[in-house]
């Protein structure tokens, strides 16, 4: 039961990364993936406040379908750093090196946020 | 790659129907993985180190998101090199199934477990996952070598 809950978070937190895709090339085209760095901040700012959050839970389900499931479905570290390597062998290595640096500072960030707006 | 795409509802409905369905089995997938316990010791056998950081890193989850960086690369420099970000092979693979596979939240999360016991620990598990993901990025590159 709650294998498929996760699965299902999962599968709307790619859809909202995928939305967030759709509506940044829909009005700017381009293939920088700033939307899947937005994605991948705003997954590990609900994840800090929802692991804060649910610290000594026991309900050990809660915390398996909103960190597992939706927030591991929002982020994606397959894209974060495949696009980099990719736009650095097209010789955008501007693009690249500032993508690799700032999505884990941002997440750590807005990981941070979240852990404070939970406390 | 460039393209300048707008759906209409029906297609934008079948592309979410597209990453939804990778997205749950990647998502799956990662939790069916996740629940290896590297640590698993038989009870009354030895006394589980909790403070021992290197029991706090996240092995299965960095072994997942290296690969699925080899894969993504794999996938979008060669086989899905000239198809658009709304086709439905990408859709599948790489925003929904890989998407789901891989998390970058989820490895915050244990980050901070590690944080907790050790901040120098954290900084070089992090730096050491990005450093292996970029790895095998660039192993995902170089299976071909011809120029586009």
């Amino acid at each position: 039961m709650t294998l498929s809950l996760v699965s299902i978070a999962g599968a709307v937190g790619c859809v909202v990364r995928y939305l967030f895709e759709y509506v940044v090339r829909r009005s700017h085209p381009t293939n920088r993936p700033w939307a899947t760095v937005a994605a991948n901040a705003l997954g590990a700012g609900i994840a800090g406040y929802a692991a804060y959050r649910l610290i000594g839970t026991d309900d050990a389900n809660i915390r398996a379908i909103v960190l597992t499931g939706f927030c591991g479905g929002l982020t994606t570290f397959s894209s974060a750093l495949a696009i980099p390597v990719i736009l650095q062998r097209e010789h955008h290595w501007g693009y690249a090196v500032a993508l690799i640096t700032t999505t884990p500072l941002l997440c750590s960030g807005m990981f941070v946020v979240g852990m404070s707006l939970a406390h | 790659m460039r393209a300048h795409i707008t759906l209409s509802p029906k297609q934008l409905g079948f592309a979410m129907l597209f990453v939804a369905l990778g997205g749950a089995v990647g998502t799956l997938i990662r939790d069916l993985l996740l629940k290896i316990n590297l640590y698993a010791i038989p009870r009354g056998t030895a006394v589980y180190s909790s403070t021992d950081w290197t029991h706090q890193i996240p092995w299965v989850l960095l072994a997942i998101n290296t690969v699925g960086v080899y894969v993504a690369t794999d996938l979008l420099r060669h086989r899905l090199k000239h198809h658009d970000p709304n086709d439905p092979m990408r859709l599948v693979l790489v925003t929904g199934f890989l998407g789901g596979l891989t998390s970058y939240s989820g490895f915050f999360v244990d980050l901070a477990a590690i944080w907790h016991l050790t901040i120098g620990g954290c900084l070089l598990v992090a730096a050491g996952a990005i450093l292996a993901g970029l790895s095998a990025g660039m192993l995902g590159l170089g299976r071909h070598r011809h120029r586009a």
